[in-house]
């Protein structure tokens, strides 16, 4: 069979590949992006909140362009269950307050396959070539370096480098002999449901708040046994999505019997709890179930976290290297955020014609110095709240929750956070426009239903308010840009202090929440004028700055190979 | 002709994925492990061991592989364009 060659093979079109791929066609490499389903993303399964990070500090392409999103979310409300029967239940919630939510979005929930797809597209029209229902079976070793992949049709694709998102399993990474086998500790398995339900019915009950549950072991509702991640809910445009996770094995080795305890858990929560009882289930018809393997709790320890990333010839990205996070229990803004450097990473190697591994160390060193990967790759919160189920204390249980999934999270997540934005500011003090455009130009299409791009038919075209707004908005950026410069400078170095500055000013923080979230009412008006002015705008205002890009044309620095 | 389950709407099996799920008879120990994790209900116990059932309702998981302290189950990708696939994921 004859050998095809390339400069970069992308293993997997989820949620990391695309970018990867992307990024190297645009740099003019000869690009592959393989993919074992028939389209891209039929084969990824989760309930997905995308955290607004990976919008704002991933891929430039995301940020500026028009993915399809299901809701934009504002934040989580928790349900502490203490007694189901008893309706003995308390509310954590840490939530972005109006006028800002919902167009100020803390993520947006998204399917799979629409998302995954929309990522090949951009990855193609970019110029890469994208094969599906083709399955990388095995690694081409010569003298050592990976030089290529061989497929389940025994094609042989030569390449200077592969870039493997292949997702958790990494069963062609533990056949090269770059990863191991991870222990069922460390892995989650996620069962999940889609509810078709109203969306009047959705809006009126969720809003745009997640809704996640969290009990103690014997009331059976976040499965089980000391175990369980928890329960979580995502209200989407028309569904509902729906996941209970739990580990493979417990801390003692035992593998519970999940196929017994995921539908006795299902049963109690949907006929016990009550706003899923009385406010959803009468509307509610279950669509679909199915589950996935993820490893939530490799970050954790410190021998699988330090498992390689790379070898000669091969970078790994996104959940083949480990990157779910153990917090929040989203791989999506890692899997992009390592696709990325894995991208840059493979175009330096290319360019300087060492794929060894000791240059592509370098890949290594970029991961490890990702405030937001590190910082989702190693939180504990999560794991601590399963032991807090297990405890029957409510005050750990309570606490437990609030620091991971409530306000507590600030405590933790505010330096990454901070940190990043500093950084973009310094890289680039204009981006403050397109992370403003982003927020508005996702709720445009969410509200409407469509993409930016598509012009509605007898919308009008004048810019309105919201367009003076916004260049109001830009000339104030651009006045201030060299002193919002030179504050990110100065301020990126001590982004260290902020989760504790947060920590010991929590109390006013929390007040400020809290007052934020009472004063709500006061702002309506203002709401509604901001959700109607960017639902009827001309939406040409949303694009902002990098229109190049947006519009998906290559860039300029193209790598000139010899 | 995609295949479907009652047990597990909005998913649909297509092609021949063939046996990709191999148990090695002589590591088995017919713990049971890989029947606990499995929503599929893909194993079964036969004379003590545990054998593929039917690999129709698989989702691909690993799950089997992870569970099996005895490195007795060989997971690979099923061939490309078969297996499961679902718009709702």
């Amino acid at each position: 069979m004859m050998q095809q060659e390339y400069d970069v093979v992308v293993i997997g079109a989820g949620f990391g590949g695309p970018v990867a791929a992307k990024k190297c066609a645009d740099a003019g490499l000869k690009t592959l992006m393989l993919e074992r389903s028939e389209n891209p993303g039929e084969k990824v399964i989760s309930g997905l909140t995308i955290p607004i990070y990976g919008f704002l500090f991933g891929p430039s392409f995301i940020r500026d362009g028009n993915p399809p999103i299901e809701r934009p979310v504002d934040g989580i409300r928790n349900y502490v269950i203490y007694d189901m029967k008893a309706e003995d239940i308390e509310t954590v919630e840490l939530r972005i307050p109006r006028p800002l939510s919902p167009i100020v979005a803390f993520g947006y929930n998204a399917y799979c396959k629409p998302f995954c797809a929309w990522e090949a597209e951009q990855a193609v029209n970019a110029g890469a070539e994208l094969r599906t229902s083709t399955t990388a079976v095995d690694v081409i070793r010569e003298d050592g370096y990976i030089k290529g992949i061989v497929t389940d049709r025994g094609e042989i694709i030569r390449s200077r480098i592969v870039i493997n998102c292949e997702g958790s399993q990494g069963i062609l990474a533990v056949k090269a002999g770059v990863r191991g086998k991870y222990p069922p500790q460390a892995i989650s398995l996620a069962d999940t449901y889609d509810y078709e339900c109203p969306k009047e019915v959705i809006d009126r009950v969720f809003g745009h708040t997640l809704r996640f549950c969290w009990g103690f072991d014997e009331l059976k509702i976040a499965p089980p046994l000391g175990h369980g991640n928890g329960l979580m809910s995502w209200p989407y445009r028309n569904s509902i999505h729906w996941m209970q996770d739990q580990c493979l094995a417990l801390d003692n080795g035992q593998v519970p019997n999940l196929r017994r305890l995921f539908d006795e858990y299902h049963e109690n929560i949907t006929t016990q709890l009550p706003w899923w009882r009385d406010e959803i289930a009468p509307s509610a018809k279950l669509r679909a179930r199915m589950w996935e393997g993820f490893e939530i709790f490799v970050g954790l320890d410190d021998r699988l976290r330090n498992m390689p990333n790379y070898t000669d010839g091969m970078i790994l990205a996104g959940d083949v290297a480990g990157l779910e996070s153990t917090g929040l229990c989203d791989g999506v803004p890692t899997a992009w955020f390592s696709a990325d450097i894995a991208a840059d990473v493979a175009i330096e190697a290319i360019t300087a014609m060492d794929c060894s591994a000791k240059f592509l160390e370098r890949y290594n060193r970029r991961i490890k110095a990702h405030s937001i990967i590190q910082w989702a790759i190693t939180n504990n919160g999560r794991w601590n709240l399963r032991k807090a189920q297990e405890s029957h204390d409510r005050k750990e249980l309570r606490a437990r929750v609030d620091y991971q999934f409530g306000p507590g999270i600030l405590t933790h997540v505010g330096t990454p956070l901070v940190k990043s934005i500093l950084r973009g500011i310094r890289k680039d003090p204009f981006v403050i426009k397109k992370w403003a455009r982003m927020f508005l130009r996702y709720y445009y299409n969410w509200e409407n239903e469509c993409s930016s791009q598509d012009r509605l038919p007898g919308r009008r075209k004048k810019k309105g308010a919201l367009g003076i707004t916004l260049v109001f908005f830009d000339a104030l950026v651009i006045v201030f840009s060299p002193i919002n410069w030179a504050i990110a400078c100065l301020l990126e170095p001590l982004a260290g202090a902020v989760n504790l500055l947060i920590k010991a000013f929590r109390p006013v923080v929390e007040l400020g929440l809290r007052a934020s979230i009472k004063m709500e009412p006061l702002f309506n008006p203002l709401s509604r004028w901001m959700i109607d002015s960017v639902k009827q705008a001309d939406p040409s205002i949303f694009v902002s700055g990098s229109s190049e890009r947006f519009r998906g044309q290559p860039r300029k620095d193209r790598v000139s190979l010899s | 002709m995609a295949r479907t389950s009652e047990r597990f709407p909005g998913v649909e099996w297509v092609g021949d994925t063939g046996v990709f799920i191999k148990i090695d008879e002589k590591r088995c120990t017919g713990c049971g492990n890989c029947i606990k994790v499995c929503l599929g209900c893909c194993f079964e116990i036969e004379n003590k061991l545990a054998r593929i059932k039917s690999l129709d309702e698989c989702m691909e998981c690993a799950s089997c592989w992870y569970v099996c302290g005895e490195g007795a189950i060989d997971f690979a990708w099923p061939p490309g364009g078969t297996g499961y696939r679902s718009d709702w994921g």
